[in-house]
């Protein structure tokens, strides 16, 4: 098992390793940050003096090796554009991502559960067929056309909602709902079908000749096994969602998060703020895919007691 | 395959006809319509997409006030043809989107086929890249890649081509273990076939079902992709246009000419939503456990 | 559902009825707006600052030596930081300071704050800080102290525009002790004071900077211990809202109470609203299309001026402005004063002219590349496609290639949009800081100039006779208008939308974007 753990942890360091490193030579070869953020006018002198200033001189290599000195002694440089420790930038808009995550999460969880389960349940009736169209149609819209119909319905129009940052709970009402239609959606179908693969199993059948009700049974034991399956998806979605599926929302509804701050740094090619998020991100990634495997192994006694 | 008559594909189409449900029969008719209407867009488009008349902006569809004669559902905001360009973009996002999924197919194909023969530091590498892909977030990627290198319908194409390499790659391998564990391969390779023709004789035929699911599944994902890149602005350079562009573009006139996007925006769900049951069906059909994504 | 709905509405209605009865009753507005802004600045400096971006901000928390009345169009020069100046030999002027100014930490504003706040520009030694000031300020050498409220300011060579020169946003006065105290040594100012001024800075305006949050918020509170008229608002919020649809709907829910950028296909649907109105003017800048005199497919001047006559910029005014922008015939702009030459035809469409042009030119058919920002231009991206159909009219096979990278330093480069904005009421300050010999467009290696374009550039920039000066302009336009580098397309109508009780609009005389919230410029209406 600590075998194991090294393993993964060791898989996990390269990985970091790579991504550091491809951003870094991905960030450098595309150009120079002053012709985007400084170019309005400058003579060849006035750009040496800024090359100079930024620490952009020396050769690529001399600068990778500053980089990643930079970054083992935990100094990630300041950005730019707004001479400010990047940590700092990237932990302001942390939060407000976090937050829209977590209540797009809380959505999915409540809706997609009992939707998948009935749509399972009901799998011959229309009320099968209708949840499942449904999550067709929420996995065939793009979250930036749910957010751009929302805005023109309900705030536009009927003057309903704000659509504006993240002041007060109205304001998480439609970036929450544009950006979990689609894991509602996915959510959804993998309930459905992770429960069809457990009702027909055995021990549900001794479950119900024990005379145990058919809802105890499918609460208790089929959703605690189809958990298993649902869990690794729900990993999966939410590394996804957590680094760039809301860059559309955040800035459709000016949220101030992670996702415009990383593709604004990659516009105005402010390196060090790129660098330092695409690494934050890859790391949140990485470790919710971890925590999601941990799980995984929990929940499943299989795995559980075949590793331990 | 080739020992199969004439008869039995359309056999087989008719009994796939028979068994599906209204869902699935209605989203067939309407990837045959867009099919047809993507590929017959420089027939049955009314004008140009790209002719502009700046006289007739902003035109609204028919049944409306300031209607203009022809624009049937309405100008854009350079006196465009909406419908037209509603065609046209159908026609490049599906054609992008198709390029895209062949390419990955391909990549992620031949990775997966190696990674499961040749096992050791080559499949340790293959798979090692796939964790990579899987552990940052494809559409980050994409937008960094194209924000730095800037769009151009080269670079989308790569990038849609290699945004879902690593699924079919993982299915691939997975499924030439399986094969190559079996008996009859033992068998194989004791009477002397090397790994590609233990590949090509006994491993193809076992993946293409799941492959062509997987296929029609990316598809659909690919078009979300292509979408939202292009609605960013970062997708093809105006004025050509794709679906998703034109309601990125469209979108500062929503409150004013909403037609500019509904059209693109009901062709993406139209689109999405009919390749998408479609992938499940056959999925149910083929009985392949897909998991992960 | 739909019951809920129209419950729900009426009763919204209901509650804002209320609020409004309310305020209207008690004869109090709330002194304190939101403004919601396209783009929020990164940094706040007014000293290396120029960008359209940050020139929004530093008029209502900043002050200058001298001050011109920005309602009117003709410079009026008003005591500002200094009471009183004079020149005192064709080299030096000399300024009375104002007693009494405070800056918004509390510091009294002496000479020596303004001697630094001149010198870090005049003889300047951060980066940032150089490069501003060398396109504008060369011929400033450096301000002296004489007494703790007199300050003299000597130049190279004699300066005919001087009030001008120091009413500029990048000689706005900064506190010396608090800048120097900011990082390392407090004696000392070194690069990281100037660097933590622009995420916290302090100046001596009606309203202080309260809080900013760099690209997404700025907030200003009123400044009690301002010298002069106090300012109108309490509190004024500027927040970003990037999109154009969200920047309205966000006017019509009420979140913002002003928002700018407004493009002029929008202006029907704010003024339709009768709780909303817009307000704009065609904006001290014009959107410009260059081209580079350099690429080896364009050094054939012909082919550069039937790029520029083949555009027909009064339908690009007519179909994407409404009319509201101004088509220019020459580099110049009203607000020159007695250097506004309209009478000069530097620019103009003429589709038969550029096909005789193309026609005897060494043209083929060569694919032209015309690079345009996506967003950054109001209707920028719209104007570059029209413009390719009118190159295709005339036989100029065009190709645009929208891009956020500035590709102006590129040799590769052909053509691109981009702006020239009226940086001072001076053709100095608008066709002058770009097309300079050795200046940046030279630099950049898109333009050329020899020993004579030099010789009519110092008569122009230096000679103290206005006709002089008019004269050596003419001249200048006329190996422009030979040798194009430049088209200026037209001055965009900026509008700004907001709610129908707040009383503002961009001021005649002032630079442009400026968000004037000072007294006298804004006014909340009662009930």
């Amino acid at each position: 098992m600590t075998l194991y753990v090294l393993r993964t942890l060791m898989k996990m360091a390269l990985t970091m390793f790579v991504i550091i490193s491809l951003v870094f030579f991905a960030t450098r070869l595309s150009g120079s940050p002053l012709d985007t953020f400084l170019g309005d006018g400058l003579t060849q002198e006035d750009r040496d003096l800024m090359i100079e200033y930024f620490g952009l001189n020396g050769s690529i290599w001399e600068q990778y090796l500053r980089y990643l000195r930079g970054i083992v002694e935990g100094n990630f440089g300041l950005s730019f554009l707004e001479r400010r420790p990047v940590a700092e930038i990237v932990a302001e808009r942390i939060w407000p991502s976090f937050q829209l995550l977590l209540s797009a999460l809380a959505l999915t969880i409540t809706l997609a559960l009992p939707l998948g389960i009935l749509a399972a349940l009901y799998r011959t009736s229309w009320v099968g067929s209708a949840i499942m169209a449904l999550a067709f149609v929420g996995y065939a819209v793009p979250n930036f056309v749910i957010a751009t119909f929302m805005v023109l319905i309900f705030a536009f129009s009927l003057n309903w909602l704000p659509v504006v940052g993240n002041g007060t709970w109205a304001h998480f009402i439609m970036p929450t709902i544009a950006m979990s239609g689609v894991l509602i959606a996915a959510l959804t179908r993998f309930t459905r079908n992770a429960m069809l693969d457990v009702l027909g199993q055995d021990f549900m059948r001794t479950a119900r000749a024990k005379g145990l009700p058919e809802t105890v049974v499918i609460l208790k034991h089929g959703l605690r096994n189809a958990g298993v399956t649902v869990l690794s998806v729900l990993g999966l979605q939410i590394a996804g969602l957590a680094a760039a599926g809301n860059v559309v929302v955040e800035a459709i509804f000016s949220w101030p998060g992670i996702g415009e701050l990383l593709v604004n740094s990659a516009i105005t090619r402010d390196y060090p703020v790129l660098q330092f998020g695409v690494i934050t991100v890859a790391g949140a990634v990485i470790v919710i895919n971890a925590l999601t495997d941990i799980a995984y192994a929990y929940a499943d006694p299989r795995i559980r007691l075949g590793n331990a | 395959m080739a020992a199969l008559s004439d008869t039995a594909p359309r056999r087989a189409v008719a009994t796939l006809w028979i068994e599906a449900n209204w869902i699935q029969r209605t989203a067939t008719l309407l990837a045959i319509f867009l099919i047809l209407a993507a590929v017959l867009a420089p027939l049955i488009a009314p004008f140009d997409p790209l002719k502009q008349s700046l006289i007739s902006r902003l035109r609204p569809p028919i049944g409306f006030d300031r209607f203009k004669d022809g624009f049937l559902l309405g100008t854009d905001e350079l006196g465009r043809d909406v419908l037209s360009r509603t065609l046209y973009g159908l026609r490049l996002t599906l054609g992008l989107a198709l390029v895209g999924a062949c390419i990955g197919l391909f990549i992620g194909g031949t990775l997966g086929l190696l990674a499961g023969l040749r096992r050791g530091w080559a499949e340790d590498v293959i798979m090692g890249a796939v964790d990579m892909q899987i552990a940052v977030p494809f559409t980050l990627v994409a937008l960094l890649v194209l924000s730095i290198l800037g769009s151009s319908l080269p670079v989308m194409i790569c990038l849609l081509g290699v945004a879902y390499w690593e699924q079919y790659a993982r299915i691939v391998r997975g499924e030439v273990r399986k094969v190559t564990e079996m008996p009859f391969i033992e068998a194989a390779r004791a009477s002397g076939g090397g790994p590609r023709y233990i590949a090509l004789r006994h491993v193809l035929p076992n993946i293409v079902s799941p492959l062509v699911v997987q296929f029609t599944l990316s598809l659909s994902n690919i078009v979300i992709l292509e979408s939202t890149l292009s609605f960013l602005g970062l997708g093809v350079q105006p004025p050509t246009a794709t679906l998703g562009s034109m309601v990125g573009y469209g979108r500062d006139y929503m409150p004013t000419a909403p037609w500019m996007v509904i059209a693109p925006a009901v062709a993406i769900i139209l689109l999405t939503f009919s390749v998408q049951i479609l992938g499940d069906w056959l999925r149910d059909r083929a009985d392949v456990r897909l998991q992960g994504r | 559902m739909p019951a809920l709905a129209i419950q729900l509405e009426t009763d919204m209605k209901k509650l804002l009825l209320t609020t409004a009865a309310i305020l209207a009753a008690s004869g109090a507005v709330a002194q304190d707006i939101t403004v919601g802004a396209a783009n929020v600045s990164s940094y706040l400096d007014p000293g290396r600052d120029h960008s359209n971006v940050g020139s929004q901000f530093y008029y209502n928390a900043f002050d200058t030596l001298i001050e011109r009345d920005h309602s009117k169009l003709d410079p009026v020069w008003e005591p500002a930081l200094a009471t009183e100046w004079a020149q005192i030999d064709d080299l030096t002027m000399e300024f009375k300071l104002r007693e009494g100014v405070k800056f918004h930490n509390g510091e009294d504003m002496t000479a020596d704050d303004v001697v630094f706040s001149l010198n870090r520009m005049y003889q300047a030694t951060f980066a940032p800080y150089v490069v501003r000031s060398k396109d504008r300020l060369s011929n400033f050498a450096e301000a002296v102290k004489i007494d703790d409220y007199t300050v003299q300011i000597k130049v190279e060579r004699p300066e005919p525009l001087w009030e001008t020169l120091v009413s500029l946003q990048q000689v706005m006065i900064i506190p010396e002790e608090y800048t120097k105290a900011l990082s390392g040594d407090p004696m000392v100012a070194e690069d990281g004071d100037f660097e933590a001024f622009s995420l916290a800075p302090v100046g001596t305006g009606p309203y202080a900077i309260t809080e900013f949050t760099p690209g997404e918020k700025v907030v200003y509170g009123r400044f009690d211990g301002f010298w002069g008229e106090a300012a109108p608002l309490e509190k004024a919020t500027v927040i970003r809202i990037p999109e154009t649809a969200s920047r309205i709907t966000a006017l019509k829910t009420g979140e913002a109470d002003i928002v700018t950028n407004i493009a002029p296909d929008q202006l029907d649907l704010i003024n339709a609203d009768a709780n909303l109105k817009t307000e704009g003017s065609a904006t001290a800048l014009f959107h410009v299309m260059i081209m580079n005199v350099n690429h080896p497919n364009l050094t054939d001047p012909k082919i550069r001026q039937a790029m520029s006559m083949s555009i027909d910029r009064d339908l690009l005014n007519e179909a994407l402005w409404l009319g509201k922008a101004v088509v220019p015939s020459t580099h110049t702009m009203e607000e020159m004063g007695a250097l506004h030459q309209p009478d000069l035809t530097t620019f103009e469409y003429n589709p038969e002219m550029a096909k005789e042009l193309l026609a005897s030119s060494s043209y083929n058919g060569e694919e032209i590349v015309f690079d345009a920002f996506p967003v950054y231009y109001t209707n920028g991206v719209l104007a570059a496609q029209a413009i390719m159909e009118m190159w295709a009219e005339v036989g100029i096979n065009g190709k645009l290639n929208v891009t956020d990278e500035w590709t102006g330093n590129d040799p590769e480069m052909m053509s691109r949009s981009w702006s020239n904005p009226m940086y001072f009421a001076d053709p100095f300050g608008s066709f002058g800081v770009m097309w300079a010999p050795e200046g940046p467009s030279e630099g950049a290696g898109r333009f050329n100039t020899d020993a004579e374009y030099a010789e009519m550039w110092e008569r122009f920039r230096f000679s103290e006779d206005v006709e002089a000066r008019k004269a050596a302009y003419v001249e200048l336009m006329d190996r422009i208008k030979q040798d194009p580098p430049v088209l200026p397309l037209y001055r965009p109508f900026e509008s700004w939308g907001m709610q129908k009780s707040i009383d503002w609009k961009p001021q005649p005389g002032h630079i442009p974007y400026v968000l004037d919230f000072r007294a006298g410029s804004i006014s909340l209406a009662e009930g």
